[in-house]
This record gives structure tokens, C-alpha cells and sequence, in this order.
């Protein structure tokens, strides 16, 4: 493996990673009020977060580009007023996957909330507790095995985000080159040894990211 | 501390729970068939649910006001709640549960000590064990130890017995009276048992389709049922007040009215006095044209009240010292020609005497 090489796969894992992060501040609130409350725009909502799972990634990262783009209505904004690029830099890469694998995890915790026995949330408010104390003791903990098992999910998409990412982020080795882009390259250009490489990488990220989860639910299961 | 419900209108579905009533009362028995409305009744109360119209006072406060759009949140209300289902948090161990509800996690509730709970419903040794490895009676006194620790100024149970088998019930229910007795605090206990009504409530009221059918002590309702919807609702007929006089060779001399009864002493509790003397209508036999001797340890001279016919049945008033209510077939009554005013003499076995602890 080559110093490029490494660098590819730690920058893929690191924001793989950050965005199955960076989802849970939008992800858990939506999935929460999908879950819970009735609202009017809530089917709209609800197929605007799904929608990356069934549009074409490219044409999800070419919206992206649009908006997030220096003259696009977002990117035109953070561009001017907080000096911030987002197209074509590891932030571009991060956006893409994290709308491509937001509605893994919106999915995964709306499930995980409506199996949470709203009688429990009641009671825990008749002994005093509020909104965020119940969200935060109750319905959190209760839901977390499903949480979990949908960020890894977004974890385990993000390693493979393609589509999205390439026109969003493009290719530029050293800054937005991710394992799937680097692998892409490498047979384009004929340079199979380093595209196999980098093959036997994916493929043991992918059965750690698993493997891990399986630990990890398994721990959760056998606390009481 | 007094509950005041007025103008309480709430529509679910096909459903719905239109009622006034006040209760003054130490435990109030919210008597009912299911489907009648008293767990809905339980939730407006705690703050779990919204009515469309409801006005609801505890003490002096006014938790719920449609008109003057007043709800104080649940959390604030003070009102415990055990839920039917209990709803123990099964990702806490016991003693999680039992802090989740104590004012800033602290080890004392300001009204009611920690230890003193624990204590009286014996709760120590399962503080380290999981809310799912505790059997139906443990889970049952968790669930009421952790409501009692958030120190509530009413606690709601709803049919806190329903689940447990016969055996476990009579375990549980000294410990809602020694909580009743040791806190002074007012309680709201749904119920279709007739039994646990008598034990542990002062004051009840019967709910049938979402509406009031009768409110009073529990003795008024139960002997004097207000219509046949809530006498249908009781399968014991005779309900009177007594004293124990005597007990020997377990069998107890129980003074009722002008009447002395020999029941058999059963599951009292040592040195019970007061008690509720139940007998079924059926379980009664009527001699006419003077006693004889019999195996029934109870002969009582009785003077007929009334006669009433009921399907297949009469039902038959007599007095003897109290008022005992007898279920004949029409034909044994027919055979036996029995008119208000008779002499008889009514029969009744030791063991079909029912005795319920009361509080005097």
C-alpha cells in the first residue's frame, strides 16, 4: 500500500464516519416527530428525506451541486457571508453522504421510536420528568438498539457512496478521493494491482463496520 | 383533600366519558366493567390526555380548566399513577426506577422517606435485580413504591391486582392498606372487584358506558345499588357492617344488626374487629314452619320484607337483625307460599360467610 493509498482509506473511513454522525442532530429530531406527532406537511416531509434512496445518487449530487455551488441559493450564501466552500472539498464529500444516508438512519429510528411504549413516556411525566428528560432517559435508551443498527447502515452506505459524491466533490486525489472514486479511477487507467488493493480494504472496512454492530447489539441485548 | 371533576365531556372513537362528581373521600373506588371509562378517567386526571370539555380541582388547585384554557403540564401536577400494565422502565434496574421519580435523584423524598418505603412494601432486596427478572407481585409493589417516591398528593392505580393470580392478591392487598394507613394520602383505585373495593375504599362511584351510575360510601352503594345496571354489576347481595365478638377453634362469633353469625375466620388479619359481612343471595336457605336441626351453623328467625320475582328467580327480603337477601327458584318459592310478613327461618353454612376487614 502507498502513502496515497492510506490516505484514501483513512479519509473515506473519517468521513464515512463524521457523516453517520453529523446525520444524528437532523435524523433523530425527524424521526422522532414522524414517529410521534402529527403535523401538516409530515408526508412531505417524510418523501423529501426518503428521496435519495430512489432518485438516481448522480441526480441527487447534481441538486446538491446546484444548491450548494457558489451560485447556488445555499452555497452562494456560505460562500459570501461565511467565506465557506462546500462543492469540490472534503465538506462536499461530507454533504453527500450524509443526505444519501440520512434516510437509512430516519428510517431505522422511526421504527425504533414507535416500538417505544408511549405509556412509559407518560409515566416517566407523572414522576416529574420533562420533555428532554423523558427523550433523553426513556425514548432514547429504549430505541437505541434501532439507532444504532441505522447508523451503521449509514456508515456502511457512506463507504460506498459513488454517484453523489462524484459530482458534488469530484476526484481530486489528496482532497475528495474516496475508496469507491480511487477503485473507479485505478480500472479506468488500467491500474489493476492498485484497484485490488484497495478492493481487500473496502471489503475489510465493510465486514468490521458489521461485525462490530453485531458486537455491539449483542452487548446491548444482554444488558438488562 | 378533595377531587372535583365538573362538566367532563371526552370523545375516543365511539367512546365517550361524560361525568360531574366530587370525592372527598380517603380512597376512592372507581368501580366499573371495562370499557366503562376508568382508565380514561385515570389519564384526564393525570394530565395524559385532553378532554373536550373538563374542569378538574385537586385541593385548591385547578389542574384543568377547558374554559379559562388552564392545564398544568403532567410532570407538575403531583399525581402519581400506576398504570394497569405498570410500565416499570425495563432498561433500569429497580433501583433506577425507584430514583427516577425522587425529587433531584436525592436519597429522601421530602414527604415520604425513602427507607420507609422500601421498607413497608419490601422492596430491599430486589434493588440490584432488572424490572424483568421480578415476579408479578415484585413488579407490582416496584411500580407502587416509585409512584409514592415522587411524593404525589394523589396516587391513581389502575386495577393494580387485575394481573396477579388470587393467591398473590391477597398478598398485595395488606400492603395497599398499610400505605392507605401510613401515608394519609388519597388515592383513586380503579376496580371491578367487588372484594378489594370493600378492603380498601370509603367512597365510590360506579362508571357504566362512560357515565355516573352511583357515587356514595361504598356501603350505601353496594347495599343499596341504585339500579339494576349496578346491582347486575355485584354478585354478592348481602353486604353489612359487623363486629367480631368471639373467635375460637377458627370460627369467629361476628355481630350484625341485633344478629350473631358464626363465619369461618379464613385470611383476617390478626386482631380484626370491624368487618363486612358478605353473603350470597343464593347461598342462603329458607325454612318455613319452625327450625329443625341442620348442619348450617346459622339459623336465623327471620321476618319476610318482600317477595320479588326475577326471571326464574324470586328474590326475597327477609329481616333478622340486618337485611339478608335470599335467591329462590320460583318453584321452591311457590311450594314453600311465601308472603310478606312470614316467619321463617333463614339457613346459612359458616363457610359461605364472607368477612372483609374494615376500617372502622
Amino acid at each position: 500500500m502507498t502513502a496515497q493509498e492510506w490516505q484514501i482509506v483513512w479519509f473515506t473511513a473519517w468521513v464515512a464516519a463524521l457523516s453517520s454522525l453529523a446525520i444524528l442532530p437532523v435524523g433523530l429530531p425527524a424521526a422522532w416527530l414522524l414517529a410521534r406527532r402529527d403535523w401538516p406537511g409530515k408526508s412531505l416531509v417524510e418523501t423529501l428525506i426518503s428521496l435519495p434512496l430512489v432518485l438516481p445518487p448522480v441526480a441527487t449530487g447534481l441538486i446538491l451541486l446546484k444548491l450548494f455551488g457558489r451560485r447556488g441559493a445555499i452555497g452562494g450564501f456560505l460562500h459570501d457571508r461565511l467565506d465557506l466552500d462546500v462543492v469540490f472539498t472534503w465538506r462536499g464529500v461530507l454533504l453527500a453522504l450524509s443526505v444519501m444516508s440520512l434516510p437509512l438512519l430516519v428510517r431505522s429510528a422511526r421504527v425504533a421510536f414507535e416500538e417505544v411504549d408511549p405509556r412509559l413516556e407518560q409515566i416517566a411525566r407523572t414522576l416529574g420528568a420533562g420533555n428532554l428528560r423523558v427523550f433523553c432517559t426513556i425514548t432514547l435508551p429504549l430505541a437505541s438498539r434501532g439507532i444504532v443498527g441505522g447508523m451503521i447502515l449509514a456508515f456502511a452506505r457512506a463507504l460506498g457512496e459513488f454517484g453523489a459524491t462524484i459530482m458534488v466533490a469530484g476526484n481530486i486525489p489528496g482532497k475528495t478521493s474516496t475508496l469507491s472514486l480511487a477503485i473507479y479511477q485505478n480500472v479506468q487507467l488500467g491500474q489493476d494491482a492498485h484497484a485490488f488493493r484497495l478492493l481487500g480494504v473496502s471489503v475489510a472496512l465493510a465486514f468490521m463496520a458489521v461485525w462490530g454492530s453485531e458486537l455491539l447489539l449483542r452487548k446491548a441485548r444482554r444488558k438488562p | 383533600m378533595s377531587l372535583l371533576l365538573r362538566h367532563i365531556r371526552l370523545s375516543l372513537g365511539g367512546f365517550s366519558l361524560e361525568m360531574d362528581a366530587e370525592f372527598h373521600g380517603r380512597i376512592t373506588a372507581v368501580f366499573g366493567p371495562s370499557g366503562a371509562g376508568k382508565t380514561s378517567l385515570l389519564d384526564l386526571v393525570a394530565g395524559l390526555r385532553r378532554a373536550q370539555s373538563a374542569f378538574i380541582q385537586l385541593g385548591d388547585q385547578v389542574l384543568t380548566d377547558t374554559v379559562q384554557g388552564v392545564s398544568v403540564a403532567t410532570r407538575h401536577r403531583g399525581i402519581g399513577y400506576v398504570p394497569q400494565d405498570l410500565a416499570l422502565f425495563p432498561h433500569l434496574s429497580v433501583r433506577e426506577n425507584l430514583r427516577y421519580g425522587c425529587k433531584s435523584g436525592g436519597a429522601t423524598s421530602p414527604l415520604f422517606g425513602f427507607e420507609r418505603i422500601l421498607e413497608i412494601l419490601e422492596i430491599q432486596p430486589l434493588l440490584p435485580r432488572g424490572v424483568t427478572e421480578l415476579s408479578g407481585g415484585e413488579k407490582q409493589r416496584v411500580a407502587l413504591a416509585r409512584a409514592l417516591l415522587a411524593s404525589p398528593r394523589l396516587l391513581l392505580l389502575d386495577e393494580p391486582l387485575s394481573s396477579l393470580d388470587l393467591n398473590l392478591r391477597r398478598r398485595i392487598l395488606p400492603y395497599l392498606a398499610r400505605i392507605r394507613d401510613e401515608f394519609h394520602l388519597p388515592m383513586l383505585y380503579v376496580t371491578h372487584d367487588r372484594f378489594e373495593t370493600l378492603a380498601l375504599a370509603d367512597e365510590m362511584v360506579v362508571l357504566i358506558d362512560g357515565r355516573v351510575a352511583q357515587t356514595g360510601t361504598v356501603q350505601e352503594v353496594f347495599s343499596r345499588p341504585a339500579n339494576l345496571a349496578v346491582a347486575g354489576l355485584f354478585t354478592v347481595e348481602t353486604v353489612q357492617p359487623g363486629r367480631i365478638v368471639k373467635t375460637a377453634d377458627d370460627l369467629v362469633t361476628v355481630a350484625v344488626g341485633s344478629a350473631l353469625l358464626t363465619a369461618v375466620e379464613g385470611n383476617l388479619p390478626a386482631n380484626t374487629r370491624e368487618v363486612y359481612v358478605c353473603i350470597r343471595a343464593e347461598d342462603v336457605i329458607l325454612l318455613k314452619g319452625g327450625d329443625s336441626p341442620s348442619s348450617a351453623r346459622n339459623h336465623l328467625a327471620a321476618t319476610v320484607r318482600s317477595v320479588t320475582r326475577e326471571g326464574p328467580f324470586l328474590r326475597v327480603e327477609v329481616s333478622c337483625g340486618f337485611t339478608l337477601t335470599v335467591l329462590l327458584t320460583r318453584q321452591a318459592g311457590e311450594e314453600l307460599a311465601l308472603e310478606t310478613g312470614d316467619r321463617v327461618v333463614a339457613l346459612v353454612k359458616a363457610p359461605q360467610i364472607h368477612l372483609i376487614p374494615r376500617s372502622a
